[in-house]
């Protein structure tokens, strides 16, 4: 579904992927690990289409096709989803408005009928109740005066609303206490299917005590030092990233 | 720069009929003599230069024409009242080129049975308070036909919002002036609109004064709506005056217009009163629209707010300048003001300064002003849900115009505002701003 090849990518004047490779199929979830500035949310982002990072080689194919061609949106239609590690406040733009604006985005590229208010807040509501949300979250400004915990559930409400083929969850699990992380956890597992992939870029491997990962794939200095099942995983908790850092440099 | 022709405003003058408001016109011009147009080397008129409403209202007067202008309105122009009357649900007074059409006297006698009187100022009541020491405001009533005395009475029971649309329709270049005089009487409760439209593809000038008197209790809200043509330049001022424990919750829209200014000037005389100003501005091409408030807070405790927002394209130039002004002895005053502004293109230009001048112990006064680019992360974000770069512009735009939309008073305007906003909005943001 999901092919990078040699992908290089610089911010500014600064190179932060330099060679990533990473085929990910459809049924399977791949974990994305690494220290901080190894260029995980990058790889995010270039995947999502962030125009602040220019991709100077190398090539993303999403099922078949060039996907570095499409514009954010279109991305979005074709089914790709970027959870957010940082989600966006924007006041004054209705939570509700936007998740029926999205879905219907997602609908009309795929050619079936837009959601009426009445089918969308039936949606809306019954996925709230999986994720334990108050249904008042939909009449507020998108993340608007959110708690950290809150914006991480709105983005996975996102995506469980708009049911992509591709997500790509940009350390969804960070700041989450246990509760909001096994709410999280439960909304991404059910998510799993044989034909989506999801794309977990993450720290710490705590979250993959509640996802199990088909993959575990080690990203130092912008590219995959290291990849594995589970367990390599277990060993990088246990053994800390400098440990894949020193295997890397021999 | 050219000033104003005095011999020709003193000519005009002069063919005034005699009536009970010459002795004002004849005081007013004695003012207006002494200052002439304001010049852009005073520190209020700074940013807008009064150059070609100058040289238009020169014309003007040297036409002898001049002192008799329309009182109805031509068929072009006929689209955009219509627009008005059925957009919002309102009694309204129609002035066609600065003078009240006689066509809508009718139902100004009408609205007697609801409280609201109104008589021309020419019917003799004393006339001694307007006439100030502003340039503009002298000049409108040394020039002025006739105008407008509305009396709220404590009992008016109000069945729809009173409007004033004012209609500018004259072919050729010409200048309005228009005056209302407005008493609010004691716990009186109304709604007002005032709306702007114009038509002509030739420069035209508005230069318009409202008096707003709110006596103890009373409560005014406020809807002004200004959408002229986009070659019309309007100077208007509302000059408002509040008493023990009233209110006015005022909200200012302008869409329109070449060169527009207005000034809001609120006196807070006695205890206990509030005065919430709030202003949108959308401008786009060579629009210049600048917005000068000023709260004086005379004594305490009262409360002012004045929240302005823009959003400009294009070669737009703006401007706002709030200012509360707390006297010696206004202990328990109150008072914000703000001012926000999206530029969408690089050549799009505010001025801006939110100022207090406090000369009281006791306040607790607040100002700031922002100046920004929509918010990158914030369309990327909306992007990458599916809604594609114009739209997510527009949700932008609109969600910070959002605060001022629902912050207006009035009800039987929203809907008309919002309309217009989302309008003007979506050419701004679609580029091709006329």
């Amino acid at each position: 579904m999901l092919e990078i090849k040699n992908l290089n990518a610089t911010v500014g004047d600064t190179a932060i992927l330099n060679g990533v490779s990473l085929t990910v199929n459809a049924g399977e979830v791949h974990a994305i690990m690494g220290p901080n500035g190894s260029g995980k949310s990058t790889l995010a982002q270039v995947i999502a289409g962030h125009d602040d990072y220019i991709v100077t080689n190398g090539s993303v194919r999403y099922d078949g096709r060039d996907l570095l061609e499409l514009a954010p949106e279109e991305r979005a239609r074709e089914g790709v989803f970027l959870g957010f590690q940082y989600p966006v406040e924007i006041p004054g733009v209705n939570n509700a408005y936007l998740l029926k604006a999205a879905l219907n985005a997602r609908r009309r590229h795929d050619n079936e009928g837009e959601v009426d208010a009445f089918e969308f807040l039936q949606l809306a509501r019954e996925k709230m109740k999986d994720l334990d949300m108050d249904p008042a979250f939909l009449n507020r400004g998108v993340n608007e005066g959110f708690s950290g915990g809150e914006k991480k559930r709105n983005e996975i409400l996102q995506m469980v609303m708009l049911e992509p083929r591709l997500a790509v969850l940009d350390e969804t699990d960070s700041g989450l206490d246990i509760d909001a992380l096994k709410a999280v956890a439960n909304g991404i597992n059910a998510m799993r299917s044989p034909d989506r992939a999801i794309v977990l870029v993450t720290h710490y491997q705590r979250l993959l005590d509640y996802v199990e990962p088909d993959f575990v794939h080690v990203l130092s200095e912008g590219k995959i030092v290291r990849s594995g099942d589970k367990t390599l995983a277990l060993q990088l908790e246990e053994k800390g990233y400098d440990w894949v850092r020193e295997a890397a440099d021999a | 720069m050219t000033n104003i022709a005095q011999d020709l405003v003193e000519a005009a003058v002069n063919r005034l009929p005699v009536d009970a408001l010459t002795p004002v016109r004849k005081a007013a011009l004695a003012r207006f003599a002494q200052s002439g147009f304001p010049s852009v080397k005073h520190e209020d008129w700074k940013y807008t230069n009064l150059g070609p409403a100058i040289e238009l209202s020169n014309t003007w007067l040297a036409n002898s024409a001049a002192v008799a202008p329309r009182t109805t309105w031509t068929a072009d122009a006929k689209q955009a009242v219509d627009e008005i009357l059925e957009g919002i649900d309102a009694s309204w007074i129609i002035f066609a080129n600065g003078n009240v059409a006689l066509e809508t006297l009718a139902k100004a006698e009408s609205l007697e049975s609801q409280g609201i009187h109104m008589s021309k100022l020419s019917n003799g009541r004393s006339n001694a308070a307007i006439i100030s020491d502003d340039p503009m405001t002298s000049f409108n009533a040394a020039l002025l036909q006739d105008g407008l005395h509305v009396g709220i009475r404590p009992s008016a029971y109000q069945v729809k919002p009173l409007g004033f649309l004012f209609v500018d329709n004259s072919l050729s270049g010409s200048l309005s002036q228009a005056r209302i005089v407005i008493d609010v009487e004691n716990e009186a409760d109304i709604d007002i609109i005032e709306a702007h439209v114009s038509v002509g593809s030739d420069a035209q000038f508005a230069n318009l004064v409202i008096q707003l008197s709110i006596e103890k209790g009373a409560r005014v809200a406020y809807v002004r709506i200004q959408d002229r043509a986009d070659t019309h330049m309007q100077v208007g001022s509302l000059i408002a005056r509040l008493h023990q424990d009233s209110v006015l919750d005022y909200a200012s829209f302008d869409f329109g217009g070449s060169m527009v200014r207005n000034d809001v000037a609120v006196d807070i005389t006695q205890p206990g009163a509030i005065g919430k100003l709030h202003g949108l501005y959308l401008a786009g091409t060579n629009q210049h629209i600048d917005n000068h408030s000023r709260v004086d807070h005379h004594v305490g405790p009262a409360v002012s707010r004045a929240e302005y927002r823009g959003i400009l394209n294009g070669r737009a130039h703006c401007v706002f300048n709030g200012k509360a002004v707390v006297h010696k002895g206004a202990d328990g005053t109150d008072a914000e003001q703000s001012n926000h502004n999206l530029l969408l293109s690089k050549t799009a230009e505010i001025d801006t300064k939110p100022e207090l001048e406090i000369y009281a112990d006791d306040v607790k006064c607040a100002h700031g002003a922002t100046v920004g680019q929509l918010d990158k992360s914030a369309l990327f974000y909306l992007r990458t849900r599916g809604i594609d770069q114009d739209e997510a512009t527009q949700l932008l735009t609109r969600a910070f115009a959002g605060r001022i939309l629902t912050a207006a008073p009035i009800e039987a305007t929203h809907a008309y505002i919002v309309q217009k906003t989302d309008r003007r909005l979506d050419e701004l943001t679609t580029g091709d701003s006329p």
